[in-house]
């Protein structure tokens, strides 16, 4: 799907108005990837060092090999990646909200785990379930998503730690509908060590937000 | 997935068909638990017919790896299909693990 390109002219044009009302929102889930300290790196190993950990590390994250074309963004060494319920429906390999956390919570294990050191570098990760999220761009030909449930997903990352996933209750709830409609019980897999509730105001966010935690 | 297993003098042999992944895992995570726990520490692990691995999925092989490693075990793979092989590449996991491009290969290996 291509984003609503919203570029006029005219700042009072009635046009535009109409154009953003017409907006349909994009229900999704919502990741932002982080790797922990790879700005220290930078310092420390230069490009040499820094660049190889990051590109085993990317590839070692399935999910943004499973979706390629739903990266949005790069800013560093973050990532933000939106999947669009419509693309996920449509996938064969992963395509459920539970497939989506057990793959992410897989890769953060295995990175944690993994036994050759210097190889990968840690990473953090936020995943909320948006509503409130338009696919649109201010840019010609760019894809991009906007919306307060993206700036929430962001703040979400503020409660991560390195080898951490912070999943928001909105986000928690539809695995735990795919899980019913699966027939596996409530705590199987990686549900099996997600925290109980908490609750947080975020920075710019009027309302509380609930949100649960999961270390690998 | 359907999981093969096949008892040798020195060694299990444990097939995988098909996908391993989030919807299956589970079933490879009790096999392998079960023979390791039960003393096989000496396995050898036919990839031959798994055509699909994700994360979730090498993720097990993974912990098998080390509880094997810790009993002082062996752990082969064997027969990786070229997408596999790939995905064993890029994720590092050629650096971990004993790979041979056959069964009869690996069974040297014991």
């Amino acid at each position: 799907m291509m984003s609503y390109y919203i570029h006029f002219t005219d700042p009072n044009s009635t046009e535009m108005e109409d154009f953003l009302n017409g907006i349909p929102t994009c229900p999704g889930t919502c990741f932002f990837i982080d790797i922990n300290k790879s700005t220290d790196l930078k310092y420390i190993g230069g490009l040499p060092d820094w660049g190889r950990k990051l590109n085993n590390t990317f590839n070692f994250i399935s999910l943004l090999n499973d979706f390629p074309d739903n990266i949005v963004k790069g800013i560093g060494d973050e990532i933000m990646l939106f999947i669009p319920d419509e693309k996920l429906r449509q996938k064969k390999t992963i395509s459920t909200y539970y497939q989506l956390l057990e793959e992410i919570y897989s890769t953060v294990y295995n990175i944690m785990t993994f036994p050759v050191n210097d190889m990968f570098l840690p990473c953090k990760v936020s995943i909320h379930y948006c509503t409130e999220v338009y696919n649109v761009t201010f840019f010609k030909g760019a894809n991009d998503y906007y919306g307060r449930d993206i700036d929430l997903t962001a703040r979400l990352m503020t409660k991560a730690l390195q080898n951490r996933i912070i999943l928001s209750e909105k986000f928690y709830i539809k695995v735990q509908n795919d899980l019913v409609n699966l027939g596996y019980p409530e705590d199987y897999g990686c549900l099996a060590s997600v925290s109980g509730k908490f609750m947080e105001t975020f920075r710019g966010v009027p309302e509380s937000t609930e949100y649960r935690i999961l270390d690998a | 997935m359907e999981i093969t297993e096949k008892k040798l003098d020195n060694c299990t042999i444990v097939g995988i068909n098909g996908r391993l992944d989030t919807t299956n895992y589970s079933v490879l995570e009790k096999k392998l638990l079960e023979l390791i726990d039960s003393g096989n520490t000496r396995l050898l692990v036919n990839l031959s017919k798994m055509d699909y691995v994700s994360s979730s999925g090498l993720r097990i092989l993974l912990m098998a790896l080390k509880r094997i490693t810790l009993a002082k075990g062996k752990f082969i793979l064997c027969s990786l299909q070229e997408n596999i092989k790939e995905i064993f590449e890029i994720s590092g996991f050629t650096n971990i693990f004993e790979i041979y491009p056959s069964e009869e290969e690996g069974l040297k290996k014991f």
